[in-house]
């Protein structure tokens, strides 16, 4: 009997041992494998057609190629804005099928843009949502594309850094973009990143190459961002943005000090759009200009030191707390004056002039 | 402790099995990161505050003697000692007006270079901490290293911040040729390295220094995934000099003191000569 109890527990033990050993795939391998074959079908290719002439004024279509991730079970699919461009827009699913798709909105400040067909549901793998906020350098990032139009590809690496900031197409701030060494492409744009459970941590935007094809440096737009605007891009087509109507610079120490300005860093206003929110609230813009080492900034605006009372180091944090409210919000501004007054202005945000194109659903 | 499994193991046996399934259950998915992951995090999250930025502004001359700054270029550093000793390429620094350095804390100075060594194209420089130490990265074993296994590199591409790229070794010892120097048993990886990664730190997935990230091989001057880096081994070899320029020192004390009691001896016999007249 007891020889029995031995007996089958060591059975046990080599069963365990042996399902870890049988494979001769790594742990990592397994879940790459895995997560791409769960997840490929929700991956598309999206080629936008737009027709030219040519010289000889013949009609030939030139065409762009991008990727998207399917992110609703009612045929919505997240892409980049400047995948979509101006052309007709096809989307081809993983089986081969094709659809032509219609735009649900744009936001050309994140490069997101929503693309809808009407494909079956049992045709549409849904890519869930994940969290980018608790993202670490280090862990895996996947990559699914469609570089240089070759068809779906698998690319892996990991998250190189966290927390940048990129200008987008248009020039506005993107924040918190994800940095990865898995190699994207051009082609790749619009396409999803995932992590090592499956879930969507962004959407591959941007490399910064001097060759133009990958050199293990690719960005996305963090998937916080996204579920941020997405909802508003399908129910309206657009994100409305609050809208201050300043234009500020980063106040560094070194600069202050030359200024003789009353604070050490904060955002400085460069101008304000006449008849803006800010204008209305009596903030002001520089008056003259002036050479520091070998910059011409425009000085004599304000200093703001503060938004809602959370305190701004520079331009770009200025930003992104303005960012969190939305358009109509009263803001309480602590900005410093150059006579070295300080107080605190109230403004009513704007909502920010938009240049998208038409929704065609 | 009576639990009836369908194979009939009872007691302690059975409550060790199920103890077991339940670890090994717990293990695989306890954490939505992998194994390899957990390990790459904790690697990088333990060498990110030894790795530093370097910019340096090279002023050549011409015909306006510097009117502005002319050329600024990146790197990176890695921390040897607590109290500043930061150890780089020597073609990151090399001929610099300013070399500033930006720490993972983002706190920027101002460094010197105190010695530098040509045939491993390393360079030491100092910044001055103040109070606040820096964090000295732990040096690892290259003798030991085997192709195929897993290497980090941290560093500063395009000088667009602390950067964190994953590759493999490559192949272990590798000797190439640049214009006018040979680097010997070089590491190559596939980790991308890009300018602006020379001087960063390639390290192994426990977090020790295994390599300087130094050269790469590509047609485009970006990375093709051919990087190299000079293996830790080649540091602690040139380190005692580096970090101590004494050597130098030495050689003239030693001449002064070997003139010195030749004189004496000189002076000795002379005065002998006298007293015998």
């Amino acid at each position: 009997m007891r020889c029995t109890r031995i007996l089958s527990s060591a059975l046990l033990v080599f069963f365990l041992a042996f399902t870890s050993l049988a494979i001769a795939l790594t742990e990592e391998e397994n879940n790459n494998i895995e997560l791409y074959e769960r997840l490929a079908p929700g991956v598309v290719n999206i080629t936008s057609t737009v027709m030219e002439h040519d010289f000889f004024l013949n009609v030939i279509p030139r065409k762009g190629t991008g990727s998207g991730s399917i992110i609703d079970s009612r045929g919505f699919i997240l892409t980049n804005n400047h995948v979509i461009g101006n052309g007709k827009l096809e989307v081809t699913l993983a089986n081969g099928k094709k659809y032509t798709a219609g735009l649900m909105g744009s936001d050309p400040d994140t490069d997101l843009a929503v693309l809808k067909i009407d494909a079956p549901k049992e045709s549409l793998t849904v890519i869930p949502m994940g969290d980018s906020a608790s993202l670490k350098v280090g862990q895996k990032a996947m990559a699914i594309g469609n570089p240089f139009g070759l068809g779906q590809t698998l690319t892996t690496g990991v998250v190189s850094s966290v927390g940048r900031t990129m200008r987008a197409e248009n020039g506005t701030l993107v924040e918190d973009i994800i940095q990865t060494d898995a190699s994207i492409n051009p082609g790749n744009s619009g396409g999803p990143l995932i992590d090592s459970s499956g879930k969507l941590i962004g959407i591959t935007t941007a490399i910064f190459s001097p060759t133009g094809a990958s050199v293990g440096i690719g960005f996305a737009i963090p998937v916080d961002t996204a579920k941020r605007i997405v909802n508003d891009l399908i129910e309206k087509g657009y994100y409305s943005y609050p809208f201050l109507g300043a234009t500020m610079m980063n106040l560094f120490p070194d600069i202050a000090e030359v200024l003789r300005l009353p604070v050490k860093a904060g955002a400085m206003v460069v101008e304000t759009t006449p008849g803006g929110p800010a204008d209305k609230a009596g903030v002001r813009g520089g008056s003259r200009k002036a050479q520091i080492g070998n910059n011409i900034i425009s000085v004599g605006g304000d200093v703001v030191v503060s938004v809602n009372e959370v305190p701004v180091p520079n331009a770009d944090t200025a930003i992104r707390e303005i960012r969190k409210l939305h358009p109509g919000d009263k803001i309480q501004l602590g900005i410093v004056r150059w006579d070295g007054t300080s107080g605190t202005v109230t403004v009513t945000l704007g909502e920010k002039p938009r240049g998208v194109r038409a929704r065609q659903p | 402790m009576h639990l009836n499994l369908p194979f009939g193991a009872k007691g302690p046996w059975a409550a060790i099995s199920i103890l077991l399934v339940f670890i090994s259950g717990v293990y695989s998915s306890a954490s939505a990161l992998t194994s390899e992951e957990i390990l790459t995090i904790k690697a990088y999250e333990k060498v990110a505050p030894s790795v530093v930025n370097i910019t340096t502004q090279v002023c050549e001359a011409e015909f306006f003697y510097c009117a502005t700054p002319s050329i600024t270029g990146s790197g990176s550093g890695v921390v040897l000692r607590e109290d500043g000793l930061i150890i780089t390429n020597r073609h990151v620094v090399s001929g610099a007006q300013t070399i500033r350095v930006v720490l993972s804390d983002g706190r920027r100075l101002e460094a010197r270079i105190t010695a530098s060594d040509p045939d491993d194209d390393l360079a030491v420089i100092k910044v001055d901490v103040g109070d606040k130490p820096l964090r000295a990265i732990a040096l690892g074993d290259s003798d030991s290293l085997r192709v195929g296994q897993r290497v980090l590199a941290v560093g500063n591409p395009f000088g667009l911040g602390q950067t964190l790229t994953s590759g493999v070794i490559s192949m272990a010892d590798r000797t190439i040729r640049d214009n006018e120097t040979v680097l010997k048993n070089l590491i190559q990886t596939d980790a991308p390295i890009n300018p602006g990664n020379s001087g960063g730190a390639l390290i192994n997935l426990d977090g020790e220094l295994v390599g300087l990230c130094t050269a790469i091989l590509s047609p485009t001057g970006s990375s093709i995934r051919i990087g190299f880096a000079l293996p830790v081994k080649r540091i602690k070899a040139a380190a005692p000099e580096l970090m101590h320029p004494w050597h130098k020192i030495t050689g003239w004390v030693l001449v002064i003191l070997l003139a010195a009691w030749f004189l004496r001896w000189v002076y000795r016999n002379r005065s002998r000569q006298y007293d015998m007249e």
